[in-house]
C-alpha cells in the first residue's frame, strides 16, 4: 500500500485544497488516470495516478486544504480498507448469509473464514452496544494525537465532531485550532430573547445568511487586490477612442477566416495596441521594486478573465511580436482554460501589464485595480454610438471610452497620457495594428 | 573574531597545558607529526615530549595507560585519530575507566579526556566513516559531549579537561574547518546543558556535532523561503542528556525531528525520542520523526556515500512531512 500525498505543483505552492475526488475508494486506478483536481494558490491542476491499484482510502475530503507532502489517499491492492479514517461514508455492512454461515455451513474458500469472522466480530459488536447502527456517524474512529486530545478535553470538544487531517486522518492540534477559531468567529448561539425584548430594534442584522467559504483563489484574490488598492497610490487617466475604422476593419478581417479559424475580437485589438504602447514607453512596461524601476524587456499582457472561482488574468506572452490572429488565438485558448479552471500556473506568471474589458456587458466607464507587480491597467468600457461633430455637422461615430489606473510612484499624470494617445492612434489607425 | 573549530580546540589544549602541568596529550602521531588533523600542531616544540607523548600504534595499550596516570592524579588528554580506531580500547573505557571510580569505594576519580572525531562524507568508506558514540553514551561512568561550533567546542574542552570522570569528547572531521565566534577567554559550557541555536514555533529539531549545524542552517532557510518557523536544539552532550531544554521546547512545537549522522536502530535519536514520549506525552502532535543515515555499511563510492549518509536534504523532507498545517511563526 503506498500513500498519494499533495504534490508541489508550483515553485510556490505550500498547500493545496482537493476541489473534487474524480475516483472514490474501491475504484480500480490505472497509472495515469486523474484521481482528484487540487486547487493551488494559482490555479486548479489535476492529481494523476503515479501507479496502478485500488484506491483504498480517501484521507482528505473535497474543500479540505492540506500541506504539500501530506497524505490525500492511499492506494494498495485488494479491497479498501475497512477503516475508513476521514471516510464519511459508514463501511457497507457484512453480506446478511455471511453471518448465517456460522452455524450450519462449512466454508468452502479459503477467503470465506475471513469473512466469517468479521461477521461475528461485527454481530458482537451490535449485541454489546445492543443498536444496530453503532456503527453510523458517532461509531467513526477518531484517531488523535495526545495533544489533540488533551486540548480537546480541556475546551470541551467532542472529537468525534472533528475532522482530522493529520496523516491516516488524524486529528492534530490544527484541527482543534480550527474548531476553537470557528466557536470565536461563529456567534455564539443567540439565548431566546424574551418576549418584549423581541420588538425592540437593537439590532439590524440580516437574521438569515448563508456562509460561503472562500476558495484558495479568492483567497488570493481578495488579499493581493487589498493590497494593491492599500499600498500603491493609484490614479487614473480617462480617454475616448474613436473606433469607428477599426470596427470595419475587424468585420473585413473576421469575414475572410472561414469555417474554422478564430476571430479576432476588439479586446485582442485592444491587447495588440497596448503591447505596440509599450514598446513605446518603456516606463509603463514595468515594476517598482524597494530603490529601483525595474523596466522589462519583454511585454505580456494579461488579460482579465471572469472565471467560475473568481478574477484570473491569463498572460499573452510578448504580444508586441505577436500578430492580431495568434493573439486571438491564444486569448480564445487562455479563457476556455479559465473557464474550466484549467489555468496553469504558466498561464498566469510574468504579465507586466493587464487589460480588463467590461465593453462586452455595456459598462459605460469604470476604473480596475493594478495588478502588483504591474504598473498600471486599462479599463475598457464599451463602444457606443454617438453623434461627434466633424467638420461642423454631426456625425454618428463608435466611441470606446478607456480608463487607466497607474502607479503615481512609477508613473507621471503626463507619460500615462501620452501613452493612451499612442494607444488611441493605434487605434484610430487600424492598419497599424497588423503590423 | 572568527576562529575555525580546529584552532578552538588548539587553542584551549595549549591554554589548558599552560593552567595545569598535571594536564598532558597522547595519542599516534600527536607530536612530531603534529597530529594527524593538526590539532596538536606546535604543542610538542613548546611543551616538550614529557608532555605531549606519542605513541605506538595500541589504543588499548595507551588509553590503559592513561586511566592509569588518572588514577595517580594526571589529567591525561588522549587523542584517537578517528572513532573508528577506538575500538580495541573498548576493554579500557568500558571496564576500567568508567568503573574504577564507582568499584573502589571512590578512592580515586578518574579525570581522564579522549578526543576523537567521528563521521563520513570524505569517501574513508566503511570502517573510517562511523558514528559510534551511542556506544558510550550508553554506559553509566562515562560523560559523552559533541560539540557543533568552535565556541562549544573550547568551552566544552575545557570543561571536560578540568571534569574528573572520563569524558569522551567528540569531535567530526567536517567541522575541523568550519568557522565561528571566538568565545571569550576562558569561556567554559557546563556539560549536560543542551543549546536552543535557534528559536522556532513550529517544529523543533533535535540535534548534535555536525548535524546540529546543518540543522540550524536548514532551519534558517526553511523559515526565509517557507516562513516555518523552526526551533533547533543542540544537545551538546549526549550524557547527561539535558531533558529539561528538549522537553521544554517540545513543549512549545509539540512537534519534533531528531536529526543524527548515526544509524537509526539504537540511535542517540531512539534515546531521545523515548524520552520525549515518557516526560512529554501530553504535549505530542505528530510521532517523533528520527532522521539518520542508512544502516549499510559506508559505500567507498561517491554516489553510493551520498545516497547513504543523511544529511540536509532528508532534514528538509522531513520538516516538510512534519509541519503543522497551521503555523503559528511570525507573519
Amino acid at each position: 500500500m503506498s500513500e498519494i500525498t499533495m504534490p508541489r505543483l508550483s515553485d510556490t505552492m505550500q498547500e493545496g485544497t482537493i476541489a473534487r475526488w474524480l475516483k472514490k475508494a474501491g475504484d480500480e486506478i490505472k497509472k495515469g488516470d486523474t484521481l482528484a483536481e487540487i486547487e493551488t494558490d494559482k490555479a486548479t491542476m489535476d492529481l494523476e495516478a503515479y501507479e496502478a491499484g485500488t484506491l483504498q482510502q480517501v484521507l482528505v475530503q473535497e474543500g479540505e486544504t492540506v500541506p504539500v507532502g501530506q497524505a490525500v489517499a492511499r492506494i494498495g491492492s485488494g479491497a479498501p480498507d475497512k477503516d475508513q479514517g476521514a471516510e464519511k461514508t459508514t463501511p457497507a455492512p457484512q453480506p446478511a448469509s455471511a453471518t448465517q454461515t456460522g452455524g450450519d455451513h462449512t466454508p468452502t474458500t479459503d477467503a470465506a473464514p475471513t469473512v466469517f469472522e468479521r461477521a461475528t466480530e461485527r454481530d458482537a459488536d451490535e449485541e454489546s452496544t445492543g443498536s444496530k447502527t453503532a456503527q453510523d456517524g458517532s461509531g467513526k474512529t477518531s484517531k488523535a494525537s495526545p495533544l489533540a486530545r488533551r486540548m480537546a478535553e480541556e475546551h470541551n470538544i467532542d472529537l468525534r465532531q472533528v475532522q482530522g487531517t493529520g496523516p491516516g486522518g488524524r486529528i492534530v492540534r490544527d484541527d482543534i485550532e480550527d474548531v476553537l477559531e470557528q466557536r470565536e468567529t461563529s456567534p455564539a448561539p443567540a439565548p431566546i430573547p424574551a418576549a418584549p425584548q423581541q420588538e425592540t430594534p437593537t439590532s439590524t442584522a440580516p437574521s438569515e445568511a448563508e456562509r460561503v467559504k472562500l476558495s484558495r483563489v479568492q483567497l488570493l484574490i481578495a488579499r493581493r487586490l487589498t493590497e494593491s488598492k492599500q499600498t500603491i497610490p493609484h490614479f487614473y487617466v480617462s480617454s475616448e477612442i474613436d473606433m469607428t475604422d477599426m470596427l470595419v476593419m475587424r468585420q473585413t478581417l473576421n469575414a475572410n477566416i472561414g469555417e474554422e479559424g478564430v476571430k479576432v475580437t476588439v479586446n485582442d485589438l485592444i491587447v495588440k495596441a497596448c503591447s505596440l504602447a509599450l514598446e513605446k514607453f518603456p516606463e509603463v512596461n514595468s515594476s517598482l521594486k524597494e530603490d529601483h524601476f525595474v523596466r522589462y524587456k519583454q511585454i505580456h499582457v494579461g488579460i482579465a478573465v471572469d472565471a467560475p472561482t473568481g478574477l484570473v488574468v491569463p498572460v499573452i506572452r510578448d504580444a508586441n511580436t505577436k500578430g492580431v490572429r495568434s493573439i486571438a488565438r491564444e486569448a480564445k485558448a487562455l479563457i476556455a482554460k479559465a473557464r474550466n479552471n484549467k489555468l496553469a500556473p504558466v498561464d498566469l506568471e510574468g504579465g507586466t501589464f493587464s487589460v480588463s474589458n467590461l465593453g462586452m456587458m455595456d459598462a459605460s466607464q469604470f476604473v480596475a485595480v493594478i495588478n502588483p507587480p504591474q504598473s498600471a491597467i486599462l479599463a475598457v468600457a464599451a463602444t457606443r454610438k454617438q453623434f461627434v461633430p466633424v467638420d461642423g455637422q454631426p456625425v454618428i461615430r463608435d466611441l470606446m471610452t478607456v480608463t487607466m489606473s497607474a502607479d503615481h510612484r512609477i508613473l507621471s499624470g503626463a507619460t500615462v497620457a501620452h501613452f493612451l494617445q499612442e494607444v488611441k492612434q493605434l487605434l484610430q489607425n487600424p492598419y497599424s495594428v497588423l503590423g | 573574531m572568527e576562529i575555525t573549530y580546529r584552532q578552538a580546540l588548539h587553542d584551549c589544549l595549549r591554554e589548558e597545558l599552560l593552567r595545569d602541568d598535571n594536564v598532558f596529550l597522547l595519542g599516534e602521531e600527536i607530536g612530531n607529526f603534529e597530529g594527524s588533523y593538526k590539532i596538536t600542531a606546535g604543542l610538542l616544540k613548546e611543551f616538550g615530549s614529557k608532555r605531549v607523548v606519542d605513541t605506538p600504534i595500541v589504543e588499548n595499550g595507551f588509553v590503559g595507560m592513561a586511566t592509569g596516570a588518572a588514577m595517580l592524579g594526571l589529567r591525561p588528554i588522549v587523542e584517537i585519530m578517528t572513532i573508528n580506531f577506538i575500538v580495541p580500547s573498548m576493554d579500557q573505557i568500558v571496564n576500567h575507566a568508567a568503573k574504577i571510580y564507582a568499584m573502589f569505594g571512590g578512592q580515586c576519580p578518574i579525570p581522564l579526556v579522549i578526543r576523537t572525531p567521528g563521521g563520513g562524507g570524505q569517501q574513508l568508506a566503511a570502517t573510517h566513516s562511523q558514528n559510534l558514540e551511542v556506544w558510550f553514551a550508553h554506559v553509566p561512568g562515562l560523560k559523552v559531549v559533541a560539540p557543533s561550533t568552535p565556541a562549544d567546542a573550547k568551552g566544552l574542552l575545557r570543561t571536560s579537561v578540568r571534569d574528573n570522570n572520563p569524558v569522551i569528547f567528540l569531535e567530526n572531521l567536517a567541522l575541523y574547518n568550519v568557522k565561528g565566534e571566538e568565545p571569550a577567554p576562558d569561556y567554559t559550557v557546563p556539560i549536560g546543558q543542551a543549546k536552543v541555536t535557534k528559536e522556532g514555533t513550529d517544529l523543533t529539531v533535535i540535534s548534535y556535532s555536525r548535524m546540529a549545524a546543518v540543522a540550524l542552517d536548514v532551519a534558517r532557510r526553511m523559515e526565509q523561503e517557507n516562513n516555518l518557523s523552526i526551533e533547533v536544539v543542540d544537545v551538546r552532550s549526549l550524557r547527561p542528556l539535558d531533558h529539561e531544554t528538549i522537553l521544554s521546547s517540545v513543549k512549545k512545537t509539540n512537534r519534533a525531528i531528531v536529526f543524527e549522522e548515526d544509524w537509526r536502530s539504537y540511535g542517540i535519536g531512539a534515546e531521545i525520542a523515548a524520552t520525549l514520549q515518557e516526560e512529554a506525552f501530553d504535549d505530542l502532535d505528530a510521532p517523533i520523526k528520527r532522521v539518520a543515515s542508512l544502516e549499510v555499511p559506508l559505500p567507498y563510492s561517491k554516489p553510493l556515500e551520498l545516497a547513504t549518509l543523511t544529511g540536509a536534504k532528508q532534514l528538509l523532507e522531513a520538516i516538510n512531512e512534519l509541519a503543522p498545517r497551521r503555523r503559528r511563526g511570525k507573519q
